[in-house]
C-alpha cells in the first residue's frame, strides 16, 4: 500500500485546524475543479484534493491516518500489525487496498461493514446539427472518468431540442463493493444554423419581401429542412409578421412535429433605377397611406 | 440509403414532466431526506395531490443536479445548496426565455444593422 501525504495535498500544516483544512480544500477544489482547469491534470488533482479533503475533516480518519506516522509520499508500507486484528478479518485482509479504502474501513469500524457505493456519474456536451436533431443520429462519446475511458456509441431519438438531458443508465463509473454504475448524462446543444432558429420544436427563418410582394401577396419559395416549398404570402402581410407553415418544425417525439415560422421583414432597392425612382414617386404622391399616423389610432395593430 | 448505426438507448431526462421523489433522489445523488429538509426549506416546490405521492417537476432536475454538485464539492451545508438551487433555477429559466427570444428576434435586431432604431414621430397622432 502506497502512503500519500494529505496534509501536503491541501499545503496545510499537519497541526492545521478543521476550519484551516476546509479553507485549504475549497480554495485548492476551486482552483483544480475540471470545469475551471484546463490543466491536463485537473482531474487526477482534483481527486487527490478531495481524497485528501475526505479524511482530514473526519476525525477518527484523520487520527487513524495520523497514526500512520510521517513518510515520505508514495512510499510503501503497511498498516500497523494491531488494525488487521481490530477491523478485519484474514492476514490478507488489506490485500489491494488504496489508503484511503483503507481509511474508510476504519472509519466505519470494520472493513465488512463497508456499504456499497455507486459509481459516479459521467457528463459531456454534444453539438448537433438541426438535421441530426430532427432525424435522430447516432454519435461516438469518448467518456473519462476514474475507472479509465472508452468510446461509448449513443442512439439520439429524432426530435432532440436545445438544452435537453439524454440519460443512459449504469453507463458511467464502475459501482464499488456490489454498487450499481453511475450514469452518463449528455446535454444536447444545436449548432448554429445558417437558415433556421429553433425555439424547442420550432423553428424560424427571416423571409425578406419586396415592398410590392408584401402589399400586392406573393408565392414565393422558402426554405425547409425538408426542402423548398412554396409559401403564400397574403396581400396586406407586414414587416415583422410570422408565416406559419405547419408542422415543418422539428418531431416532438409524441407523433407530431413543431412549425416553421417565416419572420417578414420588407426590404427595399439600395439603389433604384430612372424607371424605379418614377414608379416609387408616383406612388408616394397618389398613395394615401401615412404609416406613421397610425401610431396610437384605436383599433389599429400598426405596433404588432 | 443506408442502415442507420444502431448505439445505446437514451431517455430524456425531462420527457415525463414530472419526476418522484425517489428517483430525483438517486439522479442527484443526494438522500430523500435532504429533499425534504429542501422543500421545508422552501427553496424546492413539490407538486402532485395533497397526501399522494410527492413529485416535482422536471424543470427542477437540472438545477437540483448541480446544485448537489456544489455541495458534495465544495463541502456546503444543505442550507447553501438550497439557496444555491434557487439561483441555478431562475438562471436555467432566464437563459431558456433568452434562447426563445433570440429565435423570435426581428431581422434588424439580430442582424445587428447600424444606425437609429425603429420610431414614430411625436405629432403622428394629430395626423391620424
Amino acid at each position: 500500500m502506497k502512503y500519500k501525504d494529505y496534509y501536503a495535498a491541501l499545503g496545510v500544516a499537519r497541526d492545521a485546524d478543521a476550519e484551516t483544512i476546509k479553507k485549504a480544500y475549497r480554495k485548492l477544489a476551486r482552483r483544480h475543479h475540471p470545469d475551471v482547469s484546463k490543466d491536463a491534470d485537473a482531474q487526477a488533482r482534483f481527486q487527490e484534493i478531495g481524497e485528501a479533503y475526505a479524511t482530514l475533516k473526519d476525525p477518527e480518519k484523520r487520527t487513524a491516518y495520523d497514526r500512520l506516522g510521517t513518510r515520505p509520499a508514495g512510499e510503501e508500507f503497511a498498516p500497523p500489525p494491531g488494525w488487521q486484528h481490530e477491523f478485519a478479518t484474514g492476514t490478507d485482509a488489506f490485500e489491494g487496498m488504496d489508503l484511503s479504502d483503507l481509511l474508510d474501513a476504519l472509519g466505519r469500524g470494520r472493513r465488512g461493514s463497508m456499504p456499497p457505493m455507486r459509481g459516479s456519474d459521467v457528463e459531456a456536451t454534444i453539438r448537433l446539427s438541426l438535421e441530426q436533431a430532427r432525424n435522430g443520429t447516432t454519435v461516438h462519446l469518448d467518456i473519462a472518468h476514474e475507472d479509465g475511458s472508452r468510446t461509448l456509441a449513443v442512439t439520439v431519438p429524432p426530435g432532440a431540442i436545445e438544452g435537453q438531458r439524454l440519460r443512459l443508465r449504469g453507463r458511467g463509473g464502475a459501482g464499488r463493493r456490489g454498487g450499481p454504475a453511475g450514469d452518463v448524462y449528455l446535454h444536447i446543444t444545436l449548432a448554429p444554423h445558417p437558415v433556421f432558429r429553433a425555439d424547442r420544436h420550432d423553428l424560424y427563418f427571416d423571409l425578406a419581401l419586396a415592398p410590392w410582394e408584401a402589399a400586392l401577396g406573393a408565392d414565393v419559395e422558402v426554405p425547409t429542412l425538408d426542402g423548398p416549398v412554396l409559401l403564400t404570402v397574403p396581400p396586406g402581410t407586414r414587416s415583422g409578421r410570422k408565416l406559419r407553415l405547419r408542422g415543418r418544425g422539428l418531431p416532438t417525439g409524441h407523433g407530431g412535429h413543431g412549425d416553421l415560422y417565416a419572420a417578414v421583414h420588407i426590404d427595399v432597392p439600395a439603389t433604384l433605377g430612372a424607371r424605379e425612382r418614377e414608379l416609387f414617386e408616383e406612388l408616394a404622391r397618389v398613395s394615401p397611406f401615412r404609416p406613421r399616423a397610425l401610431a396610437g389610432k384605436e383599433g389599429s395593430d400598426a405596433a404588432a | 440509403m443506408q442502415p442507420r448505426e444502431h448505439g445505446e438507448p437514451g431517455e430524456w431526462l425531462e420527457a415525463t414532466g414530472v419526476i418522484g421523489q425517489l428517483e430525483l433522489a438517486q439522479i442527484c445523488g443526494i438522500g430523500t431526506t435532504d429533499i425534504d429538509e429542501l422543500v421545508d426549506y422552501g427553496v424546492l416546490v413539490a407538486e402532485g395531490p395533497a397526501g399522494g405521492p410527492r413529485v416535482f417537476s422536471s424543470e427542477w432536475v437540472q438545477p437540483l443536479r448541480e446544485a448537489c454538485g456544489l455541495w458534495r464539492v465544495y463541502d456546503l451545508d444543505l442550507f447553501a445548496a438550497g439557496l444555491l438551487l434557487v439561483q441555478l433555477h431562475r438562471i436555467r429559466k432566464l437563459e431558456r426565455q433568452l434562447h426563445e427570444l433570440d429565435a423570435h428576434l426581428p431581422y434588424p435586431a439580430r442582424a445587428g444593422r447600424e444606425g437609429p432604431g425603429g420610431w414614430r414621430e411625436a405629432h403622428a397622432k394629430s395626423q391620424a
